[in-house]
Parts: structure tokens; C-alpha cells; sequence
């Protein structure tokens, strides 16, 4: 919809927009991605020792560390040494970011959130290195958590930092202002959905089987709030010709994913644990469950990295509904 | 909401949001539970009430005094021990290597050479529990419930009902997997492992065993009157002579145990060979003759199955559905609930054992035969194994079997069974039309 048609036009004076900065937001969030699946596929094959001393590995520099051992070696090393890399690519990012930011953005509060994210790359790291030099998995299961939300604020930041945020969103008209919380609240939900799952997948001895199933209880319930949000601020994004396509495309997108998410995580249960009811149904009753197999830790590592996909969409669709909503206020 | 119409500044809820927000993550972290160490095994609670319920004794200090025995013999999750006299005694010796127990037990870790370490922790804890007790985090929601490994009592295996499993019995499990059950088949895992976590399902067991045959011996071998204990550590040095006729009585117990063990892997195995004479489901058939005496086998084999001696279909069902009349339970539910005089049914009776972590009871059901999946194994050599060994703890029984019962089931009629049954998927599975038919 063009500005000149649209009954309310916001009076926010256009920022200026730099490409190096928003460049640097978007390939921080890329590369954040595939760190969230690699670091999925540490806890899928138990490869959090893998390599026991950190930062760095096996008595070498990180960096340093023979390409022949790390690519050709142990497969668990192979995923830990790459999802350190990966991590290690994600602050070098970070620092180009504040760099950039610094230099280009004349947004005093944009130089700070950089600073932010930097520093939540490195408390990141240092949760993962944690969790190798005290061998506790409770730090997995934290470090496992925070690593969607570091993601969510990569996401943010590439948001932030976009042209269609600095410019005065001529797009925006009346909006729908249930619309940036209904966002809000999903981004609250599955980001709580994500920590209710990172409770079964890092799940120790130490809990007992009372726990374990209030918490398989309160996720399955969670999912179906989730789902039921996800479709309904897809239907309001979608049907309403007032909201921008900025927001309508990724809440459409997002709620094919919470469906995907859905499936993924009946495969991820199957897979684990088989169908309880198994006998009711003849495929599920001939399948046997192969440990560490291909597809086994395909789908599970998916589920986990698709939960993240689902909060980072999610900011997404809330913060340029904010921004639609505040401007027209 | 009218957008024209002065709001109050949002600042401040949004910031209650946030602070909420920032709140309930870490809450929600901590109230998971942290990372606590793993340095003893559970006691056998259960088994211990069974015994205070039925004898009407209180077991409080017995119960400490077998796990300090037991922490003597067997050592911690983190540190395990295997008895020395065990080691040295020819006849379980290679049972269990304490070099195999030590990469099995403790943390999760893996070497530059890709070698893992806490093999049970990394495969099996979740399920089978830190004692193997079948009681672990994600038992509750599993169906059926991972096995209780302390009974010493495992469902397939070569061995007739009441002996242990041999390592071959347990590594096929391992591999293979059970299909439709939460048991996974880990044979993508390296001999080396495997062997390492057959020593350790048979250490829980073993263990387990010892300590319910401590908690025995101490509720109906000792004299409660005169204050006797099943073994004082603190007189080893001051009366070592009472000391060591204690440690002898728990030494003999140990050993019978594992002896039991010893005994199966030693003994001679089952010999299953295919007849000559009669092809089997699943083989090539080369001429209509074959054939012939294929479906001739099928029909036998449901005469069989339908029949007074081998009795299947009463469990089974007269089409082989799993519908027969059966309320049942398994041995490891029996042992906390009949066995200490408890109904399986009644959640009022059973609430004292439910508060100890038991697990609610679930009636037993027959396999349905006519999906043509079998938990024990699908090859012809699995369902022979089934049939003539039966499923220990469970209400399958072996079939009585020539010549030691002259009424019982021959070779060849098991085998007529085995066709009946790998034939059975392809039926018509109206009971009344079950009548053999062409196998497929």
C-alpha cells in the first residue's frame, strides 16, 4: 500500500542507512544459524567432551589446531572443534559489527546494543567453555538456551539496521496494535518453549521420572500455544489489508514453520523414545529405534535448531510491528 | 483501540515485561534441577518395603548396612569395583572386566582418538536408571517400561526360564534393538563398546541381585533379638575374627550370584538347526513339492498353535491377535505389588510403593502375531528360541518339549509353528477362516 493512500503517514525523520553495518548484522545472523546446528549436533552425538580443555584444543591454539585431525578425525571432534570455529566466526563478526556501527550509525543507541551483542557473544563462549572446564552439563543445557537468543538478538540487530527501519516506513498506516503483542507474546512462548525442550533434550540422571514428565507435559502444552498464536497472527497478518507485506510475509512464514516444528518434534519424541502406543499402529510398531542414526539425529537436531528459527522469525515480525505501531502513535 | 487518543507512556510496562521476563528464564533454568553428581546408586527401596510390609519389620538399619557392603563390593557409579575373590574364580573370571566396567561407568567424554568413555551414562541412564533399576528419568512415559536389570531377569535370551542370559544373548539385544519399544538397536556402536556395556548390565545386575539377597538374609538369617548385623565395619580391626565369618557369609552370597551368571555363559548352548526336510517361511521354494509341504507345515502349525499343548492361542487368540484372555502382570511389577501382598489394581494399596518412585502398574498384553512383529527377534531362529525358551518374567512360557516331556512339542512341530507363525501376517485373519491357506 503507497503512502499517499494510507489515512495516517508517520513523521519520523528518515535516519540514514549504511550498508556496511546492516551487511554485517545480516551475515552475523547467517552465520549464527549453522553454529545453532552444529551446536545441535554436539548434544545429538554427546560430543560436549569431545575435546576436554578449552579455549584451546587439545594443547593446541584453536586456530592452529591440524585440519587432518579435526576434519578427519573422531566425528565428535569434528563437530565440536567446527561449532568452536563457528563460534569464534560469530565474535569476529560481532567485533566488526561495533566497529561498524561505531563509525557509520549515528544512532548513539545502536553503538551500545552493538556492545551488547559483542559482549553476548563472548559470555556465550565463555558458557560453552564452562561447560567443558567444570564438565557440567547443567552449563550444556544454559549454554543450549542462550544460543537461540543470541540469534533472536542477531536477528534484531540485522531488523534494526535495515533500510526499511531507518526509512520513515511510508508503509505504515493504521496497523493493528494487538498485532506487535500478539508477536511479542510468541516471541515470550517459544523462546519458553525452546527452554522446556532444552530440559528434555539435556536431561540427566539426576531428575526423577516425575519431573521429566511435567516438563514433557508442559512443552506438549506450550506447543499447542504456541501453534494456536503462531496461526493467529499469521490469519491477522495475512487477511488484513492494512498490515505492511514486511510483516505478513514473515508471519506467514513463521506459522508454516511452528507446523513443520510441530511434526519435527513428533518425529524427535519417535525417534528418542517410539510411540508409547506403539501397537496402534503397525509402521510406527515395526520400527526400531537406531541409536545415533542418521535420521534419528537428523530430525532431533533439526527440531532444536528449527526452535530457534521460530523465536528469530518471531523478533522479527514483533520488533517491525513495534516499529509500524510506535511510529503511528 | 483509538490511535487519536492520548496514551499513558508504555515505558513502564514494557519494562515490567522485560524484567518478568528476565526473571523466569534463569527461574526456570535453576528449578531444572543442576547437574548434581552421580556418586552413589539408589538403594532398592522398593524391594526393601516389600520385605518390611510382609515381615512386619523395620529395615532402617539393615538398609544402611547393605549399602556400605554393597559400596565396599561394587564401589560408586563414578568408580565401580569388581570383587577380587570374583576375579579370581575360574568359573566367572572373564564374566567381567574391570578394565571394560571402568569405560563403561562415570562422566560422558571421548578421546582425540575417538575412544568413548561413560558409555552407560551416554546410552542408557536416561531409561535403565543409575542402578539399573529400570527407573529412570524418562521410564514413567515409556511403554513398555525399561527392564529392571536388578531382578537379574531379562526377557530374550537362549537360556532356559530361570537361568541368566549369556554375553551373546544380551550383545544381540544390544545390537538389534527391540522394535515398537524405546530400546534402541545400537550397532552403530564399536565392538569395543558393546562388550563394555554388556560388563555393565551384568555388574547392575549382579549387584542388584546381591542386595536383595543382603536385605533377605538380614529380615529372615539374622537374630533380630540379639543385635545382629550383617556385617559391622567397625570391628574389622577389634574382632576380626567375627569380622571375617560376616564378610564369608556375604562372600558365599556374592558368589552364587555371579556363579548363576558364570553357569549360563559356560553351559552348552540351544541347538537350533533347520530341518532338512521342510522348508521354512522366507526360503526359497524351488518346486511345487516344497510348496506343498510348506502349507502342510502351516497347517500343522495351527493345529498346533490352536491346540491343548503348546496353548498359544489362549493367550494369543484363536487368530493369533493378541486378544485372548489375559490379566496379567509382569514379574518386575509382581515383585513390589502381589509379592508384598499388594492389588496391582488398587492405587490406594499400592500409594506407599508409588511415593517410593514405583512406577504404575500396567497389565501385560500378548503380542499381536498376525503384524508379523516380534520383539524378541524376526528371524525363524528368534520365534523357535521364543516358543521352546519362552520370555522369562512374563506369562510366555517355554513349550514343554520331547523327550523330557512325551506329551510335549518335537523339533519338527516347533518349526511347524514357526511357519504357522511367519506365515500368519499373510492370512485372512478372521478367526473362523484361519485355516492355514497357501504361505505366501
Amino acid at each position: 500500500m503507497s503512502a499517499k493512500n494510507s489515512p495516517k503517514i508517520a513523521t519520523f525523520t528518515s535516519r540514514p542507512y549504511n550498508r556496511a553495518v546492516h551487511a554485517l548484522a545480516v551475515i552475523l545472523t547467517v552465520a549464527v544459524f549453522p553454529l545453532i546446528w552444529v551446536g545441535g549436533l554436539v548434544t545429538t552425538y554427546d560430543a560436549g567432551m569431545a575435546v576436554p580443555d578449552w579455549p584451546g584444543t587439545y594443547g593446541w591454539n584453536m586456530f592452529a589446531y591440524p585440519a587432518s585431525t579435526w576434519l578427519f578425525g573422531p566425528f565428535d571432534l569434528l563437530v565440536e572443534h567446527s561449532h568452536r570455529l563457528l563460534g569464534s566466526l560469530a565474535g569476529f563478526l560481532s567485533i566488526g559489527l561495533v566497529i561498524a556501527a561505531f563509525r557509520y550509525d549515528p544512532r548513539t543507541w545502536f553503538h551500545w546494543w552493538c556492545v551488547g551483542v559483542l559482549v553476548a557473544v563472548i559470555a556465550q563462549g565463555a558458557l560453552g567453555g564452562a561447560r567443558v572446564v567444570l564438565d557440567q552439563r547443567t552449563f550444556a543445557m544454559i549454554h543450549g538456551c542462550t544460543g537461540p537468543l543470541f540469534f533472536a538478538i542477531a536477528t534484531a540487530t540485522a531488523v534494526m539496521s535495515s533500510r526499511w527501519w531507518l526509512s520513515d516506513v511510508a508503509q505504515a498506516v493504521k496497523g493493528r496494535p494487538k498485532l506487535a503483542w500478539l508477536a511479542s507474546i510468541l516471541v515470550v512462548g517459544s523462546y519458553g518453549q525452546l527452554i522446556l525442550g532444552a530440559q528434555l533434550r539435556h536431561v540427566t540422571a539426576a531428575i526423577s521420572h516425575t519431573t521429566f514428565m511435567m516438563f514433557v507435559h508442559s512443552h506438549l502444552t506450550l506447543a499447542g500455544l504456541v501453534m494456536l498464536l503462531a496461526l493467529c497472527l499469521a490469519g491477522f497478518a495475512t487477511f488484513s489489508r492494512e498490515i505492511s507485506e514486511r510483516i505478513s510475509r514473515p508471519a506467514g512464514l513463521l506459522a508454516v514453520i511452528v507446523l513443520l516444528q510441530i511434526g519435527l518434534g513428533i518425529g524427535t519424541w519417535i525417534v528418542n523414545y517410539a510411540l508409547p502406543w506403539s501397537d496402534a499402529n503397525a509402521t510406527v510398531a515395526g520400527y526400531t529405534i537406531l541409536s545415533k542414526g542418521y535420521w534419528e539425529s537428523l530430525i532431533v537436531t533439526a527440531h532444536m535448531a528449527t526452535g530457534s528459527l521460530i523465536i528469530s522469525l518471531a523478533t522479527v515480525v514483533a520488533l517491525r510491528a513495534w516499529r509500524v505501531r510506535l511510529l503511528i502513535q | 483501540m483509538n490511535s487519536s487518543a492520548p496514551r499513558p507512556p508504555t515505558h513502564f510496562n514494557d519494562r515490567r515485561w522485560a524484567c518478568a521476563i528476565a526473571w523466569l528464564i534463569p527461574c526456570v533454568i535453576c528449578l531444572s534441577g543442576c547437574d548434581v553428581p552421580i556418586d552413589a546408586f539408589e538403594p532398592n527401596r522398593l524391594f526393601a518395603k516389600r520385605l518390611e510390609l510382609n515381615e512386619r519389620v523395620e529395615l532402617e538399619q539393615v538398609r544402611d548396612d547393605v549399602q556400605v557392603i554393597l559400596e565396599e563390593l561394587f564401589g560408586t557409579p563414578d568408580s565401580p569395583r569388581w570383587p577380587d575373590f570374583l576375579t579370581n574364580d575360574s568359573a566367572v573370571k572373564h564374566l567381567v572386566s574391570i578394565e571394560r566396567l571402568q569405560r563403561a561407568a562415570g562422566a560422558v567424554r571421548s578421546d582425540e582418538a575417538g575412544v568413548h568413555f561413560g558409555l552407560y551414562r551416554e546410552h542408557c541412564i536416561l531409561c535403565h536408571g543409575i542402578a539399573g533399576n529400570g527407573l529412570g528419568a524418562t521410564s514413567r512415559l515409556l511403554n513398555p517400561y525399561p527392564r529392571d536389570f536388578r531382578l537379574g531377569k531379562f526377557k530374550f535370551k537362549s537360556t532356559p526360564i530361570g537361568s541368566r542370559p549369556t554375553r551373546d544373548d544380551l550383545a544381540r539385544t544390544l545390537a538389534d534393538g527391540i522394535t515398537g519399544t524405546s530400546m534402541p538397536a545400537f550397532r552403530l556402536l564399536t565392538e569395543e563398546d558393546l562388550q563394555a556395556l554388556i560388563d555393565y548390565v551384568i555388574y547392575l545386575s549382579i549387584r542388584g541381585e546381591v542386595e536383595r539377597n543382603l536385605l533377605l538374609r538380614a529380615t529372615f538369617d539374622l537374630d533380630w533379638d540379639d543385635d545382629e548385623r550383617l556385617i559391622d565395619f567397625s570391628v574389622r580391626e577389634s574382632d576380626a575374627e567375627q569380622f571375617q565369618t560376616q564378610w564369608q557369609e556375604i562372600v558365599a552370597i556374592v558368589s552364587k550370584v555371579a556363579n548363576n551368571w558364570g553357569a549360563a555363559n559356560v553351559a552348552p548352548l540351544l541347538n537350533i538347526s533347520r530341518p532338512t526336510n521342510l522348508p521354512i517361511v522366507g526360503d526359497e521354494i524351488q518346486n511345487t513339492e516344497e510348496q506343498q509341504r510348506l502349507a502342510e507345515s502351516v497347517v500343522r502349525g495351527r493345529t498346533l498353535f490352536q491346540g491343548k499343548v503348546a496353548n498359544c492361542a489362549s493367550c494369543h487368540g484363536m487368530a493369533g491377535a493378541g486378544d485372548g484372555v489375559v490379566n496379567d502382570y509382569d514379574d518386575w511389577t509382581k515383585d513390589w505389588t502381589s509379592n508384598a501382598g499388594l492389588d496391582p489394581s488398587d492405587k490406594l494399596q499400592l500409594k506407599p510403593m508409588l511415593e517410593l518412585g514405583a512406577l504404575k502398574p500396567r497389565h501385560i498384553q500378548p503380542r499381536n502375531l498376525q503384524r508379523g512383529i516380534y520383539r524378541g527377534g524376526s528371524r525363524p531362529e528368534d520365534l523357535y528360541l521364543r516358543i521352546v525358551r519362552g520370555i522369562e518374567g512374563t506369562p510366555m512360557p517355554a513349550a514343554p518339549m520331547q523327550p523330557e516331556n512325551p506329551l510335549g512339542l518335537s523339533e519338527n512341530d516347533v518349526w511347524d509353528l514357526v511357519n504357522f507363525l511367519l506365515n500368519l501376517p499373510n492370512q485372512s485373519h478372521d478367526a473362523d477362516t484361519v485355516q492355514g491357506g497357501s504361505p505366501s
